[in-house]
């Protein structure tokens, strides 16, 4: 992988972080996950590593029919507004990229722009969990998190077992259907899918 | 004769089947289907954990399959809990007013969803390497998140959401350690994650470390491990009763037998002691966040919530303090406090028909109102805290010996005395709740109550034969089983 690339897939993240429009966003996620499905294609030597690729394509495309179809199914009169400005988001999103990839040490995929591209697509995750409001944002942080593991796979230089490499793509992309069924449930029960309504629950 | 490996398959199948042949049966039998589905799964496992201790020194070590002695003891905590929450579903579903999905498919998705989590709970303790068990753990997410906004109500989706948020980037986070582990580990592939391999890791002592804190942290997210419960006590508060025995009971300890199995494997690269200091500082934090939320006012379920707080935090401290004293005590904690949480939570389905208010407050007085009801509270909040002659009190009594012994004197004094604080608390708690100032309340038809009345008699007399064989239980074959881990 090339460090042009790498940078194309943590712009891509960065951009979810800053977007307003939930369309934008998903939009940005699923031409991720694709860019992740055609390295994964054209790095693949035996039937195995074309099989994985492969379910990468196919769970970009899954997720991005799902939330469309969320997305579509949760109008809401009005966009949510975060707490937290762009900038700041943004701003979050580079210092957790920075902390990530200085505190972890280089750890053996095949080269170092790629552990960065991982360490910052993990990061950048975790910031839009963080940072957002609305709970289809929060979703897809966890997408985020999941297409930077799926890029550690990709850039590991042993064969690993693709038993468990569908069993994770399998998992996660279970995660998120169910996460997304939850979204849907909270936007009919509260009008919003906000997780500022989800904090009546405190001792 | 089948073989211990086939047998392992069996147990997990058999839940897993049970839950297509729920989708299909008519609606009138799922209950005896159910019941009898569950009672076979827990005979198998119960068999395979009968092979498992008969031979314990000398486990079944596959790269997919495992079956040591701390994989057989979840394995038995796991299908008697389960069975117990399956028996009890039945009273649950008779009472329940709402739910996530329509009210004619009402019991059969419930069925559905909680058979094919208990079938990954099975499987976790017999998972042969670290992936397995990162896949059946995040599995058991998605299952029981679902369950746990089962009720489809504001605060319970509320909890399903944190508990599906929170966990999901734990384990992302996990998963990143793995990623780091698999990439240095010299024959990759699933061999290369299987227990045994993990120390051939090749990348240094500094990413091993890294890649053990990243994984210690994650699965700390989903076993409730303070700073990262937040979604703990809502999501065992929300969630159907049955459901949250499972939850409490058996899914964060199975958790943590990952944790302490990664933690065996990788203790040779990173030092012994750096490994058990995380787990030591957990197990401290733990018991802080607990102690100050037993001594206040809390609603029933709440409650047990933060006192499997402050019990996998004991856990966490006899894993990390890693003599035999500490792990007999360990083995014995995660007995004990199954049985008795779990019967905690069992008891919430006649007490919220008995006192509504008990969703959302504290309650008093039950043993003036429901004697019976009152009584098997009090056997289980009665155990939970402590109380001489629970085998609670003798497993806390190993784990602090255990860690005098292993020269942690500061962390286990410590630990002394947040445990006893703990246990003023949740002894305040489980007076105020028996014999504490009653209202007048519905006394007519609780449902569950016979069951939970026999359940209670039952987890009583193996609550007391818990702590006789307790001082037989150190220098057992058993522990020296536990203390070698999985080879």
């Amino acid at each position: 992988m090339t460090g042009a690339t790498g940078w194309l897939l943590v712009g891509l993240g960065l951009g979810v972080v800053v977007v307003r429009r939930r369309s934008i966003a998903v939009g940005l996620v699923t031409t991720q996950a694709l860019v992740l499905a055609v390295i994964a294609l054209q790095q693949a030597g035996p039937a195995s590593d074309v099989v994985a690729g492969l379910a990468l394509a196919m769970r970009a495309a899954a997720l991005g029919g799902l939330f469309f179809v969320a997305v579509v199914r949760s109008r809401e009169s009005q966009p949510l507004r975060a707490r937290v400005t762009p900038m700041v988001r943004a701003g979050v999103a580079v210092v957790f990229i920075l902390l990530l990839t200085a505190l972890v040490p280089a750890f053996g995929l095949t080269s170092r722009p790629a552990e960065r591209a991982v360490l910052a697509l993990v990061a950048t995750g975790l910031a839009c969990a963080a940072t957002r409001r609305s709970t289809l944002f929060q979703v897809l942080g966890i997408v985020l998190v999941e297409n930077g593991l799926a890029l550690a796979a990709i850039g590991s230089p042993h064969a690993s077992s693709l038993i468990i490499e569908l069993g994770v793509t399998l998992d996660l992309t279970l995660i998120v259907c169910v996460a997304a069924l939850f979204h849907l449930r909270i936007f009919s029960e509260f009008g919003a899918g906000d997780s500022a309504a989800l904090r009546s629950l405190r001792d | 004769m089948i073989s211990s490996q086939a047998l392992a398959v069996v147990v997990v199948a058999v839940p897993l089947v049970t839950a297509g042949l729920v989708v299909l049966a008519p609606s009138k039998h799922l209950t005896v289907l159910a019941r009898t589905c569950a009672v076979a799964t827990s005979v198998f496992a119960v068999v395979l954990v009968g092979l498992a201790v008969k031979d314990a020194g000398h486990p079944l070590v596959g790269h997919w399959i495992v079956v040591d002695a701390a994989g057989a003891l979840l394995l038995a905590v796991t299908a008697v809990v389960g069975l117990a929450s399956v028996w009890m579903s039945a009273s649950f579903l008779q009472g329940a007013r709402s739910s996530f999905v329509v009210e004619g498919h009402r019991d059969r998705v419930y069925y559905v969803v909680l058979f094919l989590f208990w079938a990954m709970l099975l499987a976790v303790p017999l998972a042969g390497n670290l992936g397995a068990a990162w896949l059946l753990v995040e599995a058991t997410t998605a299952a029981s998140a679902l369950l746990v906004g089962f009720s489809g109500k504001a605060h319970a989706l509320e909890a399903g959401w944190k508990y599906l948020i929170l966990t999901s980037l734990g384990l992302g986070i996990a998963l990143l350690g793995i990623a780091i582990l698999a990439a240095g580990v010299p024959s990759g592939g699933v061999s290369g994650l299987a227990w045994g391999r993990l120390a051939t890791f090749g990348s240094g002592r500094s990413t091993a470390l890294t890649a053990y804190l990243l994984i210690l942290i994650g699965l700390a997210a989903k076993i409730g491990w303070a700073p990262v419960h937040n979604w703990l006590p809502d999501a065992h508060s929300q969630a159907p009763p049955p459901v949250s025995a499972l939850l409490s009971a058996a899914l964060l300890p199975t958790v943590l037998l990952v944790a302490w199995r990664t933690d065996r494997a990788l203790a040779p690269l990173i030092g012994v002691s750096a490994a058990q200091r995380v787990l030591i500082g957990f197990g401290l934090a733990s018991l802080a966040v607990a102690v100050p939320f037993l001594w206040r006012p809390m609603a029933f379920k709440r409650l047990l919530a933060y006192s499997s707080l402050e019990h996998l935090g004991v856990m966490a401290l006899g894993v990390g303090f890693g003599t035999p004293l500490a792990l007999a005590g360990v083995a014995l904690h995660i007995v004990g406090h199954a049985i008795a949480k779990a019967l905690g939570f069992y008891a919430a389905t006649p007490l919220l028909a008995h006192e509504p208010r008990a969703a959302r407050h504290a309650v008093s007085g039950i043993g003036r109102t429901a004697p019976v009801l009152g009584a098997t509270m009090g056997v289980s909040l009665g155990a939970l805290s402590g109380l001489p002659p629970s085998p609670l009190f003798v497993s806390e009594l190993l784990i602090l010996a255990g860690g005098f012994e292993s020269g942690r004197s500061w962390p286990a004094a410590i630990a002394a005395v947040l445990l006893a604080l703990g246990f003023l608390g949740l002894a305040h708690a489980t007076i105020e709740t028996l014999v504490g100032k009653a209202h007048r309340r519905n006394v007519t038809l609780l449902p569950g109550l016979r069951l939970v009345t026999t359940l209670g008699g039952v987890s009583l007399v193996v609550l007391l034969g818990l702590t006789a064989v307790a001082p037989w239980l150190s220098g057992s074959s058993f522990v020296d089983a536990l203390v070698r881990g999985v080879p």
